[in-house]
């Protein structure tokens, strides 16, 4: 087996409502990949399944490696230092903690804070040092990057470039499209229950096809076109300032971001 | 030193560091202590014949009942069980660990009152010290496993303070602690004979072991066990 996770027809329902109506999704080893979806599309759920946390109805998941897992929703007892955090799972999963990756995450920083002392990026970066000790081969990341700041999210992206690097393979869930398009190889969009696309980031933005928004602003005033070829949009435009003798002070090129993308397929828009 | 008695040990400093568990383990008993033990002995000097169990009780009711359900509400009813789970740490190490945490602490005030009771109070040590510690230790147990029922079962934090003082009140009025058993009306005697308090009371100062005395004890911390196994098993499967 060559792919990390394979998950074939995945059904789950709460009562009445059916959350999951036979997904099927495949992760190849080594990569990132993301699961989008609009709130209540069933991205927790199909993670906490997979993860092995929910009790699903039907479908086969078969997962290639071991896991590690950073929730979005986890805590800590509020009064348990960063050290004995790290110290209680590790002595749990019969691992070492290594001291670079903790450096790396910052947690060495919090080591004598109490869990309730420490900020919200500090406790993510806490549970992601916590997710990686046992060595995992597939780390599973929800929303890593809420609650973080600019630097933060830096910081956390190469790390999780760096553990690419390592050869893990990375499944996150994220509303962040800036973040999925910078990290990710490959995504699934799901919509009430279903996988309406799954593939390459880039395979998306070749499906939709390129639009761009054109912006130039003159001394009389922000002027906005619409193109589909921007090369020839571009040289027509340009003529036509040039003839008429206008200053142009600022060109922005727009083209159509992955959030719009996502919005299509996610929403139907 | 292994992942579980690291687990107990950190488990209980995490105690010593909430202020719950102090208060209702150490500084609410030892008050108690000081006034009733003061008024107790003044107003009867025979209870001094008893006073190391029943104030003994009185803790190790209310550190167990008042204590520990927000210790276990705290890991089964946030995200902490979350991480527990997504970790590779059984959801029953909580349970574990809290209850080996809190049995330590109680047997620790315990001691305490052991030995400060009778330099305080002229208390007398109770003459059979094998039955007083065996019913010491059966006792936090089974109110250590009744406390554990409050804590995964209740779903919210009021609800898991009212059932605990429901229990509490009853436990230390009825039991035979506050006022002789024999001076209770009847329907009271017989209804603190649902609490362990009175059971533990009778085992700590008897002269020797009874089934009669350990039956009720023993079935309560039978009862608690099955439910507690049941709760984890109802948390554990979403």
């Amino acid at each position: 087996m060559t792919n990390a996770l394979e998950v074939k027809g995945l059904r789950k329902s709460y009562g009445e409502k059916v959350v999951l109506k036979g997904i099927d999704l495949c992760v190849h080893r080594g990569e990132i990949f993301a699961l989008l979806g609009v709130n209540g599309a069933g991205k927790t759920t199909t993670l906490e399944c997979i993860e092995g946390l929910r009790k699903y109805d039907g479908g086969t998941i078969s997962v290639n490696g071991r896991m590690g897992i950073q929730l979005q929703s986890a805590a800590l007892p509020a009064h348990i230092k960063g050290k004995e955090a790290v110290r209680l799972f590790a002595k749990w999963n019969r691992k070492t903690a290594d001291a670079s990756m903790l450096a790396a995450l910052g947690v060495d920083s919090i080591a004598n804070k109490q869990y309730q002392d420490i900020s919200t990026g500090q406790k993510r970066r806490l549970h992601l040092a916590l997710a990686l000790i046992c060595g995992p081969d597939i780390v599973f990341l929800d929303e890593p990057t809420a609650g973080l700041d600019i630097e933060g999210r830096i910081s956390l992206h190469d790390y999780i470039r760096n553990l690419k690097a390592q050869g893990k393979t990375i499944i996150l869930a994220s509303h962040d499209m800036a973040e999925v398009e910078s990290l990710c190889d490959s995504i699934a969009i799901l919509k009430d229950g279903e996988i309406a696309f799954a593939g390459k980031v880039t395979a998306l933005t070749e499906k939709i096809g390129k639009h761009y928004n054109i912006q130039i602003r003159t001394g009389q005033g922000l002027e906005t076109y619409e193109s589909d070829n921007i090369r020839a949009s571009l040289i027509t435009i340009l003529k036509n300032y040039q003839e008429r003798d206008i200053v142009i002070q600022d060109i922005r090129v727009d083209c159509g971001s992955l959030e719009q993308h996502f919005l299509k397929i996610a929403k139907g828009e | 030193m292994n992942g579980f008695l690291y687990g107990v040990t950190l488990q209980w400093k995490l105690d010593l560091r909430s202020r719950t568990m102090l208060i209702t383990c150490y500084a609410v008993p030892l008050l108690f202590f000081a006034v009733m033990g003061g008024i107790f002995t003044s107003v009867m000097p025979e209870s001094k014949e008893t006073l190391i169990q029943s104030m003994t009780v009185f803790a190790v009711t209310m550190g167990a009942l008042i204590g520990l359900p927000p210790s276990l509400a705290e890991i089964y009813r946030s995200d902490i069980k979350n991480a527990y789970q997504a970790n590779g740490v059984p959801l029953s190490l909580g349970l574990i660990l809290t209850n080996l945490s809190a049995f330590v602490h109680l047997l620790i005030m315990s001691a305490i009152l052991y030995v400060i009771a009778p330099i305080l109070f002229d208390a007398r040590i109770p003459k059979h010290p094998e039955t007083y510690s065996g019913g010491l230790i059966i006792l936090i147990a089974v109110s250590l496993g009744i406390a554990s029922i409050i804590g995964l079962a209740v779903k919210d934090a009021a609800n898991t303070s009212m059932f605990s003082i429901l229990l509490f009140i009853p436990s230390t009025m009825l039991s035979g602690i506050m006022f002789p058993s024999d001076m209770l009306p009847r329907a009271f005697a017989v209804a603190g004979k649902l609490f362990p308090a009175t059971w533990g009371y009778q085992l700590m100062t008897d002269s020797a072991f009874s089934l009669q005395t350990l039956c009720p004890l023993l079935s309560i911390s039978l009862i608690a066990l099955i439910l507690c196994v049941s709760l984890l098993k109802r948390i554990r499967t979403r």
